[in-house]
């Protein structure tokens, strides 16, 4: 099935195969075996990245570097995987985020052979989920994910670890079965059997199978990303693991939520996307105004950090909904944006608790005193996060804001509520993120004056890995065609895709609308949101889906 | 001149580069980057230096008739969607780049002397280099993007120069406030702009003008939505040039260091609001509604400001509410259409504005030697008087600014006000006499400022007017307000070099710092002259997009000049009435400031807590906001995770009830998955 070398099963396996090898290594305290889990990661990272550059074309949006071997016959279940587009970058910024974990984890002297082993573990099912191209493999893989996880937060999290990582497990446990109802669905519907996701995007759904597995994938993909109402799990995960698994978490597992939605929602059910995208606008709104809510009112430093990810994530939702190029381009853009600036605070919260001793805000302040290094990079940081011109988050954040403003299929009633909502998110964060900055670092010291010693402020290696972090989230900002240049092409194939399936809706909504049949509830609520608005003037703004809307509307007759 | 042109985008780029250069030394290698000290306030000021020079050669070439450049890259694509991103050279951005370079330049030099003794010497430089690239970055900026991006930049640098003395509560409160402050009015840009990119496809600035125009005359989008946009958009301005009602942050700001507040909170970021107005002009003067709100902001915003700064003590404070009222002038111009007026005016306030704030830092710094570093004393104009002996020429400095700001002729403020007060006289009478009043409280004002602390006897070593100040702190509120027994407590840090006050009297400050003040005396004295009304060549230079420059030359060679003397006879007689009103009270003591008022008590008090702003903000939005956080935290806690909870509890029941069922054959379980999906299928199709 293959011709070429299977680079990307080389750099799938490679960290898990590193880590079958750790009990094997000689070391008691860690020394050597964090350099050995460290040059491992780097290792992988830079063959990513030179697999890449050398194999990789970005002017094309089919999936590239694909192998596929049959595992399970008699289950039908394939190791097949490839890259596009969606994963390409995704996968770029897992090995960037697990290697700095791991040099972020230093200092591991509780069972250092069983992290180092696991966090290997969870960087090879992290690039694997991004990778698989059979959805029973996507599904082991997610769920194998979930162990390392669970198991890093409840022997090195803080002390309500057994609560928090119980609470984690049973989450997405529970979630990830609905990937594999739906998966299960889909594979058997038809005349055809076959897991791979290529065949399973070619088939025709009927309208009201589509719903259903759309909303048993958003359960799963929801509570990952996480959508408000399953997002409960993050701030107690958060506020309990350890700074290299939050980094983690933040800066790669959110992130497979929004992959989730983008690789089976909409490519696989589109029909059913054009439908329920108004219901993700709306949950992205709550996400951005409750998390930044949220935010405001915690107590704990990581919680406030975990709560400002669930206020970021609801952009992607925002972006994916807004069914345009731009919208999608933004959503991926923002995945990779918050990727790096979530995992950069949540380092910098990591390095201030190994000082303070204490994740309470109120218990620190004026620790800039202290540790001013720390302080430049953490404001720094905040500012990423605020969504600073200049730097990722603003790119992202401005072009979810004009995909939804431009965005031809929704009504402007709706387009100026989403935006409106949305923006009162852009004065939430700087109260919460300036808040939380000014109550941990400015004012007077809380640490006495004897304690403040020079060791304090940050090392040479925290600071490489924060500056590390830094450097592209600025050079995105400066130059946003970097990065959105190497898969802006399957951003637009799948827009394009979403087009057709928008114009198929608007001429069954047409005919129906002849026919005078009674709809089903479902459909009258997706109505009542999606699109009465036809633009009456065209310029030079405007893309060729203005058309389709056109069609859309006269079909609604409420 | 070509290659001058080519290469204009190193303006930005230089100041950016010594701020970069400087910040990673910080980062990296901080112990040998702070003992270096001045190599990197040489190293910085060299880099502005070279823009400064760059500036000059652009005006010049501007001025000779070069025309207008425009460069611009693809910044950003997704699928047909493109954004560019570039820079622009005209008459506008030459006169704005040769502003914010020389006033700039000169704050750093003079900031050699005023932070000599500060920890954060270097950090200062860095941040002041990067707020110059910004706001250099701002001026030379094509479209409405670019303009929204550095206008965050220029945000964040005044953030972080307002709390630049970290381990101050107030500062802390103050720089949060002031980015929260503007970024109410971003947000409002931000719709703005995306509204206006909606219904017009661009954001360039001419463009949007247009097109909304043709739009709006087409009748396929009604004015009243054009209005919300362009009112959005004016969100921006008003907030970074602290218009009412968003001006709370600009006097909390004063707590960063002075030439900060020379720099950012007078000379230059304040004034981007104005000059975004005039870049936004195209899209404005279309719509009357529009145009009419900005100039009612802008006087009331003058005569907000001018009221308040009558009864403060502090004098930064005091100098804050006069830019405040100042930059009310500059919107009022614009609202009524005065394009070049509100634009010239911005120009003579950005030299004498800066030139008293950096005069205020000279009496601080000389007054730090005698009170100690304590803001609430040092800054306090009831503990200075008689400053003129000790410092002459920062007396002499300041004497001209409040003569400028006070439109005495022929300093500068003078004819930039007056052509303001010309124009307003003839859009709306109303408007005139408001601007015309505020124009009496402001000699009045800036008057008492001079005389309270450059004449009369010397206070500062009354020790029993020391102890009043500090045991009755005065009035403060909200949540940026300064707290001066918060002050008492935290100046350690950057005033570690506290052994050396306790001279009996202050001295004139080192020569790094008199010398910018006396430069900056020469334009507040003479920059005036180039906009007089017998040949007014600032406006045959900087005028109107909407206009040619025939047309402009034209009005700006015939002006009306009897109507010139009766304007300017009565915007100076009002002058002349407040500076003998401050004189008498202040100087000569024949009037009773005290026993007025008592008298006009409400009146007093009002002016005194600031209109009672801060209150009603802190109350009604930083309360309201907590309160709302707080609610939902206990929903999310409560409802949402309760239910879960409960979930999680059902199922545990039902576990111990399936525990039955389950006899560990794999060929059941397989059983339960495809009757799950079995009937997952059948409920589908």
């Amino acid at each position: 099935m293959t011709d070429h070398f299977p680079w990307l099963t080389t750099l799938i396996a490679l960290p898990a195969i590193a880590a079958l090898l750790v009990p094997l290594i000689p070391d008691q305290n860690g020394k050597t075996l964090r350099w050995y889990a460290l040059g491992v990661g780097f290792l992988d990272f830079a063959l990513t990245v030179w697999t890449f550059w050398t194999h990789y074309d970005i002017s094309s949006s089919a999936l590239q570097l694909t192998e596929q071997y049959a595992w399970v016959p008699q289950l039908g279940l394939n190791w097949s995987v490839g890259v596009d587009g969606l994963s390409m970058p995704l996968i770029v910024l897992t090995g960037f985020v697990n290697t700095m974990a791991i040099f972020a984890a230093w200092n591991v002297t509780q069972k250092p052979k069983l992290f180092y082993g696991l966090m290997l573990l969870l960087y090879s099912a992290q690039l694997g989920v991004f990778a698989a191209q059979d959805m029973l493999l996507f599904f082991i893989i997610w769920e194998l994910e979930l162990v390392p996880v669970y198991l890093l937060i409840s022997i090195w999290g803080g002390p309500q670890r057994f609560y928090a990582a119980t609470k984690f497990i049973l989450y997405t446990a529970f979630a990830s079965i609905f990937i594999l109802l739906a998966g299960l669905a889909m594979a058997f519907y038809g005349d055809t059997f076959s897991f791979d996701m290529a065949t399973l995007a070619q088939k025709h759904y009927s309208l009201t199978f589509e719903l259903l597995t759309y909303a048993a994938f958003l359960i799963a993909f929801g509570v990952k990303l996480p959508i408000f109402p399953f997002h409960t799990w993050l701030p107690d995960a958060h506020g309990e693991a350890s700074a290299p698994v939050s980094m983690i978490l933040a800066g790669v597992l959110l992130k497979m939520g929004g992959y989730g939605l983008m690789r089976m929602n909409i490519e696989m059910l589109p029909n059913a996307h054009v439908y329920l995208a108004p219901v993700l606008a709306v949950l992205g709104v709550v996400n951005i105004v409750y998390g930044a809510l949220n935010a405001f009112s915690q107590q704990n430093l990581k919680r406030c950090l975990a709560c400002s990810s669930i206020s970021h994530m609801g952009f992607v939702l925002i972006g994916i909904a807004a069914l345009t190029e731009v919208g999608f381009n933004g959503a991926v853009l923002q995945m990779i944006s918050h990727g790096l600036i979530a995992s950069a605070l949540f380092f910098l919260a990591g390095v201030t608790y190994e000082r303070t001793h204490t994740l309470i805000i109120a218990k620190m302040g004026g620790v800039a005193k202290a540790m001013p290094i720390v302080f430049a990079l953490f404001t720094v940081g905040t500012m990423a996060s605020l969504a600073l011109p200049g730097m990722s988050g603003f790119v992202s954040e401005l072009t979810i804001f004009l995909s939804v403003a431009t965005s031809p299929v929704y009504s402007v009633a709706f387009k100026v509520l989403i935006t409106l909502l949305a923006a009162v998110g852009l004065i939430l964060t700087p109260v919460y993120l300036l808040s939380m900055l000014r109550r941990v670092f400015y004012g007077q010291s809380s640490l006495p004056e004897q304690a403040i010693a020079p060791w304090m402020d940050a090392n040479p290696r925290e600071v490489f890995i924060a500056v590390s972090m830094i450097v592209p989230i600025i050079a995105v900002g400066l130059y946003p065609k970097f990065v959105t240049q190497t898969y802006d092409v399957k951003t637009v194939a799948v827009a394009a895709e979403v087009q057709e399936s928008i114009t198929r809706v608007a001429q069954a909504k047409s005919l129906e609308a002849i026919a005078q049949q009674p709809l089903e509830p479902h459909q009258l609520q997706a109505q009542g949101v999606l699109s009465a608005y036809s633009p009456t003037f065209s310029s030079a703004g405007f893309s060729s889906a203005g058309l389709s809307s056109a069609l859309i509307a006269p079909a609604i007759p409420r | 001149m070509e290659p001058l042109y080519e290469y204009a985008w190193l303006i930005p780029v230089f100041p950016l580069l010594g701020a970069m250069l400087v910040g990673s030394g910080l980062i990296s290698f901080n112990r040998a980057t702070n003992a270096l000290r001045q190599m990197n306030a040489v190293v910085i000021i060299s880099f502005l230096g070279a823009a400064m020079s760059m500036s000059f050669a652009l005006l010049w070439s501007q001025i000779h008739g070069h025309p207008v450049f425009l460069r611009t890259f693809e910044w950003a694509s997704a699928g047909s969607f493109h954004l560019t991103m570039g820079y622009t050279i005209d008459h506008l951005t030459a006169m704005m780049l040769v502003v914010v370079t020389t006033v700039a330049f000169l704050v750093m030099v003079y900031t050699d002397g005023y932070m000599a003794h500060d920890p954060g010497y270097v950090r200062f430089y860095a941040y002041l280099s990067l707020f110059s690239a910004s706001m250099l970055g701002l001026v030379i900026s094509p479209n409405l993007v670019q303009v929204y991006i550095f206008w965050e930049l220029v945000g964040m640098c005044s953030y972080l120069l307002v709390g630049f003395w970290y381990d101050r509560k107030a500062a802390a409160n103050a720089a949060q406030k002031a980015f929260v402050t503007n970024r109410v009015g971003d947000f409002g840009l931000l719709l703005g702009i995306l509204g206006l990119y909606w219904t017009t496809g661009s954001f360039d600035f001419q463009i949007i003008g247009d097109r909304l125009q043709e739009l709006v005359s087409s009748g396929q989008i009604s004015i009243v939505i054009a209005s919300i946009f362009a009112i959005l958009v004016f969100l921006g301005p008003a907030a970074k040039s602290a218009q009412f009602p968003l001006h709370v942050w600009l006097p909390d700001a004063m707590e960063g260091p002075t030439p900060i507040s020379a720099l950012i909170h007078a000379a230059t970021m304040v004034a981007a609001g104005v000059f975004l107005i005039a870049r936004m002009f195209p899209v404005f003067e279309g719509i009357p509604a529009v145009m009419n709100l900005i100039a009612w902001t802008g006087a009331f915003t003058a005569f907000l400001g001018a009221s308040i700064a009558i009864t403060q003590n502090d004098i930064k404070k005091g100098l804050a509410y006069s830019t405040i009222s100042q930059l009310g002038y500059m919107v009022m111009a614009m609202g009524i259409g005065a394009y070049s007026a509100g634009l010239f005016h911005l120009m003579t306030h950005a030299y004498f504005k800066a030139m008293l704030f950096l005069g205020s830092g000279s009496v601080i710094h000389g007054m730090e030697d005698v009170v100690g570093h304590n803001p609430a004393l040092a800054q306090d104009m009831r503990v200075m008087g008689g400053l003129r002996k000790f410092m002459p020429l920062t007396a002499t400095s300041f004497l001209v600014g409040c003569l400028a700001i006070s439109g005495i002729p022929p300093f500068a403020g003078f004819w930039s006000k007056d052509e303001i007060l010309g124009k307003a006289f003839e859009a709306n009478p109303a408007l005139w006499i408001l601007g015309w009043l505020t124009a009496g409280i402001t000699a009045f004002y800036m008057f008492r400022m001079y005389f309270m602390t450059f004449e009369g006897p010397f206070r500062g070593n009354s020790t029993q007017a020391k102890a009043e100040l500090l045991k009755a702190p005065a009035l403060a509120f909200g949540p940026g307000a300064m707290d001066p027994r918060e002050l008492e407590q935290g100046h350690d840090g950057h005033d570690s070099h506290d052994a050396h006050h306790g001279s009996e009297s202050p001295h004139e400050s080192p020569l790094t710092m008199t010398l910018p003040l006396l430069i900056l005396a020469v334009p507040s004295v003479l920059i005036g002259l180039l906009g007089t009304p017998f040949h007014n060549y600032f406006e045959a230079f900087i005028y109107s997009p909407n206009e040619t420059a025939a047309e402009a030359l034209q009005a700006a060679t015939e002006a009306d000049l009897s109507e010139f003397w009766v304007m300017a006879g009565n915007s100076v007689g009002i002058s002349l009435i407040g500076i003998t009103l401050a004189s008498l009270m202040y100087l000569r003591h024949k009037i009773d400031p005290a026993a007025i008022a008592a008298k006009i008590q409400p009146l007093y008090q009002l002016s005194l807590n600031k209109w009672y702003f801060d209150n009603i903000y802190d109350a009604v939005f930083v309360r309201g906001t907590r309160r709302i956080a707080r609610q939902v935290l206990e929903v999310d806690y409560n409802v949402v995770d309760g239910a879960v909870n409960f979930t999680g509890f059902l199922a545990v029941i039902t576990g111990e009830g399936l525990k039955y069922f389950e006899n560990g054959r794999a060929q059941f379980y397989a059983l339960i998955i495809f009757l799950a999906v079995l009937g997952f299928v059948i409920v589908a199709v």
